[in-house]
């Protein structure tokens, strides 16, 4: 068994096989089946291996994408488990926290069998929820808002300067003096930017469940199967 | 590394960094394209300037400019993409995500607090105990005058709260955690903790009485100039731009892993300002970030501040643990 610890890392090795556990458990080991849910931040896949290429010579080539810094993975034969903290932005898997992968012999030759967890994933699922109770929040500090504001006295406007007025500039409007009307309303903070985010949110993670498993497994591609 | 003389300093000494315009690399490529990315930033300025100034006022209020500035955010992100200034800055779906967290925070929360208790909230509560208006002659100024004035104001005060969390321990512990980026993108100037967002947002002009349409020039003035403080494409800017502008090189410089070159370039928008105080130093990096480059997850830039401030406060005024006698 080979252990390759990150300096992050000194006792990454028990942690490290405990989770090449995790990640392999069968569905029916499990008390509570949160593989109903897991896909949302969990991404298996699967790759078939060139012909004739052993488990080792298949984890040698994918060996170089778990020497990165904050990485430290432990690896046998026929299967490798990784962890990373704080991985670089330039990490090409810093999406991942956590995989692992087992080679199989099938009918058809060999093939890698991978799962990778992504906390980033997971938390922008939840982030809409996050942004909704934000922009309610917003709501309820407006009322109050509203609520005890006080009257001020009517601003008095200059006369727009002559530059202005040659340049052909809008004149401006004359301000109303309570601020609970529009104006007051206007300056107040609106919930319309926190249910932006939320959507924004939303279609990120949609994008990026699909991308990322995209990507990761073209990496994985062209790192296996390059000549 | 033996870093490069400047002035009284030595810049460079611990991580790579140009200095001078005449080491800095153009955009190369075709007539056309080398003319979009020169004339770029100073049409964008003009436009939103020229926009703004005849905007019915239906049209001039701060929520379409919010909108105007998302659009520019996107367009900026489809130019990095187009044309990026290092490969090592490419933006992932992790950093994009990561950075909008950031915004989003800053466009919501960060900003219903601010109303409550931010600068021009404080402004007012002054003025009301003291019974004193505005500053009323200001209204009177030409609107383009009056939009400068508000930009130099609190780009004055910018510049000194940067120089200021720099300088003094309280001050660097929110801000350190923003130096931990090691890229540069249209996003990454809202990476940071939020009471230092906070603090970098006060400013006096609310003691002022500006018309709202110079504050949205203002504000497109602050966007046209400033975004370009942390982006990943690379201009030809002209040598009046980058004489008057904080520059994506600059900025770089100031987020270098090199210590003396993060003590240069603390404008936002006006690098004419750290002219004018001997801060400024011409050139640009590419290793950026503290403590070799290690990124810092949202949960740490969050706590950073208050667990090496609690360290710091148990250093000094803690009970000192006992010594083996020798």
């Amino acid at each position: 068994m080979w252990l390759c610890a990150d300096r992050q890392f000194p006792a990454a090795e028990a942690l490290v096989s405990q989770l090449h556990r995790e990640q392999f458990s069968r569905v029916e080991d499990n008390p509570v089946n949160i593989r109903v849910i897991d896909w949302i931040w969990h991404i298996r896949g699967r790759l078939a291996l060139a012909p004739g290429h052993t488990g080792n010579e298949a984890f040698d080539r994918l060996d170089p994408l778990f020497r990165q810094a904050g990485t430290s993975h432990e690896r046998t034969d026929d299967a490798l488990s990784f962890m990373k903290k704080d991985s670089a932005a330039q990490d090409k898997m810093s999406v991942f926290d956590r995989g692992a992968f087992r080679i199989e012999s099938e009918v058809t030759g060999p093939v890698l069998h991978y799962h990778l967890t992504s906390r980033a994933l997971l938390f922008c699922f939840l982030a809409p929820l996050l942004f909704i109770s934000i922009a309610q929040f917003t709501v309820v500090t407006n009322k109050w808002d509203k609520a005890h504001h006080e009257s001020h006295e009517k601003p008095v406007i200059a006369p727009m300067h002559p530059i202005d007025r040659a340049l052909g500039a809008p004149v401006p409007d004359t301000p109303e003096a309570d601020g609970s009307g529009a104006e007051g309303d206007a300056k107040r903070p609106s919930p319309t930017p926190a249910y932006v985010f939320a959507g924004i949110f939303a279609a990120l993670y949609v994008a990026g469940r699909i991308l990322e498993h995209r990507l990761v497994k073209a990496l994985f591609r062209k790192r296996l199967l390059a000549v | 590394m033996d870093g490069i003389r400047v002035g009284k300093r030595v810049i460079g000494a611990q991580s790579p960094v140009t200095v001078g315009w005449e080491n800095i690399p153009s955009v190369q490529g075709g007539p056309v394209r080398r003319f979009i990315f020169t004339w770029f930033q100073p049409t964008m300025l003009f436009t939103l300037i020229t926009f703004w100034y005849y905007a019915p006022n239906s049209i001039a209020k701060a929520s379409i400019a919010i909108w105007v500035g998302f659009g520019l955010n996107t367009l900026l992100l489809g130019l990095e993409w187009v044309n990026p200034r290092y490969a090592s800055w490419q933006l992932t779906w992790k950093e994009l995500a990561t950075d909008l967290f950031y915004v989003g925070l800053a466009y919501t929360l960060l900003h219903v607090v601010g109303y409550y208790i931010g600068s021009d909230a404080v402004a007012d509560a002054i003025q009301r105990h003291f019974h004193r208006d505005k500053v009323m002659w200001f209204t009177g100024l030409p609107i383009l005058a009056q939009a400068f004035l508000i930009v130099l104001i609190f780009e004055f005060g910018q510049y000194w709260m940067h120089r200021g969390m720099h300088n003094w321990y309280p001050l660097w512990l929110p801000h350190s955690v923003h130096h931990y980026i090691t890229q540069l993108n249209i996003n990454k100037g809202a990476v940071g903790n939020p009471v230092e967002l906070f603090l970098i947002g006060l400013g006096i002009g609310g003691f002022y009485d500006f018309l709202p349409r110079a504050a949205v020039i203002a504000g497109a003035i602050k966007l046209a100039t400033g975004t370009y403080q942390h982006i990943n494409v690379r201009f030809n800017s002209p040598r009046w731009w980058r004489f008057l502008f904080t520059t994506t090189e600059h900025h770089s410089l100031h987020h270098s892993q090199d210590y003396e070159a993060t003590r240069s370039n603390y404008a936002g928008s006006f690098i004419f300002i750290d002219r004018i105080f001997g801060t400024c130093v011409d050139g640009e990096a590419e290793l950026l970030g503290m403590e070799g480059g290690r990124r810092m997850s949202i949960r740490e830039q969050m706590t950073f501040p208050l667990t090496e401030g609690w360290k710091a406060l148990k250093e000094r005024f803690g009970r000192p643990s006992a010594v083996p006698a020798q």
